[in-house]
């Protein structure tokens, strides 16, 4: 199958400190891609590493035929090539970070005017019809503090698609939610995937994560301990780390 | 009525004995010293020096048959200063009305009668409420507020300058110097802050150095320094010495305007430029239209007190021979026939800058209020 994403013997350090160890892992189009760990395992990293913003040191990185450029090369600038993949790349984050002076519709529209170039009509017609997928087309003239949680992300989600995106990356997108908003929004998730959307999401929602998943990819410690199918990896991790994160996280 | 009166003064007045003797010493202390004051303006004051010297007070030695040049200047300073105060507090009819009856008292007070003068300052309220009204009631204005304001300084320049920038003077030497310093600013203060944040370590320095040494030096030595300086700098033209001190003002202030920004810069979430870089914007896009807008609404409080500190500073033009507000005022008492009036002049300076200082700090607040309601 055709990657998007195809990392190879990716390492990353925070000074001496390892964070990502020998990543080797392609994702294909058309896949979803689930990445579990315990907390501070590396897995957010993992995936901030596909749109650039964390630098890696060294290995390497190509995200939609382009090559992330590695750290010492992007002091040097290799903007072009982080500029080229950040459009084809979404992402949506924990904290939403929708911008707080503009509107629902703004926010959505800013990136495909400055970016894509498009007229501000045609950016218009996109956010309304992607407003109205996530099921917030009323809320088009508000500001993002007017909304709910859930209805936040579901804008940040809508945010992203606007720039027709070619992968999707979310980090820990319900970590920041309440309970009865979560549902929500794994709800648009899950229609993206069926949708045929390239996913690598980052997640603590074990039940989502098995519905979603083509494959899970377990971290420990900035390495890859396992990639599975989820079939096979709730019901008989092979690794013994990743079979006591699910015994720990899978009690509640 | 009575009763909580006397609740309150016992509580609050005599709580403690302590309270009781400071109650029974400051209370008569202060109505004595108001009886005093009161007194001496009502009576012992000869209050008919401050018409006299009005026009000095106002624009210096400016000629007096070219004073309408002077009014131009302050019809363009009154329509710049309503449309700025409009784009935060919306007008109303009433508050409109009670700045005009304001204005009428205080023509009554001070006794302005030249009826030519008259109608330049009811042209200049009615620009002013004009500016204020317009900038409130079409949003889509805010957006030439910027723009308007320089067209408008350089406005004017353009009128005052023919008889002689030497020749200005008085408080309209004051506010021009205040209004000058504080636009122009503005977007050098912005740079320096995104220079001082700069991934190029030789721009970083650059405005680093430039901002701490102007912050480690007295704006007197500045404004002094570049006096002397620009002569040598720019020999082939000649700055007037209004020019040079306006100058010095930017100068200095600029490294101000710098730090404050640069504090708004930080207030704003790391998060939000990661999204938009995640988005694929440009860092120019990012730091324009995402970063920006959201710092300097965090600091729009502290930047209109530092206008106030410009327009409070503004009396140190005297090193470099200018005649600002206060330096009209000694120089009017210089004058042997008025030699006695020294406490009426001073009183006079004192109650408008208290009033145009009141008036910066009122919007102010108003302006952190506007604020608060929109960081939604």
């Amino acid at each position: 199958m055709d990657a998007i994403v195809e990392m190879k013997g990716l390492n990353k350090f925070y000074g001496t400190h390892h964070v990502l160890k020998d990543i080797d892992l392609s994702v294909s189009r058309g896949e979803v891609v689930v990445v579990l760990g315990a907390s501070g395992s590396g897995k957010s990293t993992l995936i901030r590493c596909v749109n650039g913003l964390e630098m890696y040191q060294n290995g390497s990185l190509v995200v939609d035929g382009y090559h992330m450029p590695v750290e010492a090369d992007r002091l040097l600038g290799g903007e072009k090539e982080l500029a080229a993949i950040r459009k084809g790349v979404g992402m949506v984050f924990q904290q939403f970070n929708l911008f707080p002076h503009k509107t629902v519709t703004e926010n959505i529209t800013i990136a495909p005017m400055r970016v894509r170039k498009k007229s501000k009509e045609e950016a218009e017609a996109t956010a309304l019809k992607l407003l109205d997928r996530v099921g917030l087309k009323a809320h088009a003239h508000k500001y993002p503090a007017q909304l709910s949680g859930g209805q936040q992300q579901r804008v940040a989600i809508a945010r992203s698609l606007a720039m027709e995106p070619g992968l999707m990356l979310f980090d820990e997108p319900t970590s920041a939610l309440d309970p009865e908003m979560i549902g929500e929004v794994l709800d648009v998730i899950r229609e993206l995937a069926a949708d045929g959307m390239t996913m690598m999401i980052v997640t603590h929602e074990m039940g989502f994560a098995r519905d979603v998943a083509d494959r899970i990819v377990y971290i420990g410690q900035g390495s890859i301990l396992e990639i599975s199918e989820p079939g096979p990896f709730f019901d008989n991790p092979r690794n013994d780390r990743a079979r006591t994160f699910l015994a720990r996280v899978l009690k509640h | 009525m009575m009763a909580t009166a006397l609740k309150w003064s016992r509580h609050n007045l005599f709580g403690k004995p302590f309270d009781a003797l400071l109650t029974l010493t400051v209370v008569p202390g202060v109505l004595w010293l108001i009886y005093e004051a009161v007194a001496w303006a009502l009576s012992t004051a000869q209050w008919d020096i401050i018409p006299q010297s009005m026009r000095v007070l106002m624009i210096g030695v400016f000629p007096a048959d070219q004073v309408w040049r002077t009014w131009v200047a302050a019809m363009i300073i009154a329509a710049l200063t309503g449309a700025a105060l409009g784009s935060v507090f919306a007008f109303r009819v009433r508050h409109a009305g009670f700045l005009a009856v304001a204005l009428a008292a205080l023509v009554v007070a001070t006794g302005v009668s030249d009826p030519g003068n008259l109608l330049y300052l009811a042209a200049s309220l009615a620009l002013f409420i004009g500016g204020w009204a317009l900038t409130s009631r079409v949003p889509f204005s805010h957006k030439f507020l910027m723009p308007a304001c320089f067209v408008g300084l350089i406005a004017i320049f353009a009128v005052m300058a023919p008889p002689g920038a030497g020749l200005w003077g008085g408080l309209l030497l004051s506010i021009l110097l205040t209004l000058v310093t504080s636009i122009v600013t503005l977007p050098i203060g912005i740079l320096l802050a995104f220079g001082r944040r700069s991934r190029f370590s030789s721009v970083r320095w650059i405005c680093t150095a430039y901002i701490e040494v102007m912050r480690s030096v007295p704006l007197i030595m500045v404004v002094y320094w570049i006096w002397i300086l620009m002569p040598v700098l720019t020999p082939q033209f000649d700055f007037a010495d209004v020019v040079r001190g306006m100058i010095g003002f930017t100068v200095f202030y600029a490294a101000y305007v710098a730090e404050y920004v640069r504090s708004g810069l930080q207030a704003v979430p790391r998060g939000q430029t990661e999204a938009a870089r995640s988005l694929g914007m440009s860092e120019f896009d990012i730091n324009r239209s995402i970063v920006l807008p959201q710092a300097i609404r965090v600091v729009v409080p502290p930047l209109v007190g530092n206008v106030l500190d410009i327009f409070n500073n503004a009396p140190l033009v005297f090193i470099i021979g200018l005649t600002d507000f206060l330096r009209a005022g000694q120089m009017i008492l210089a004058n042997p026939q008025y030699g006695d009036r020294t406490y009426e002049v001073y009183s006079f300076l004192f109650v408008t800058y208290f009033l145009v200082g009141s008036v910066i700090t009122f919007v102010a607040r108003k302006l952190e209020a506007h604020l608060a309601r929109g960081s939604r």
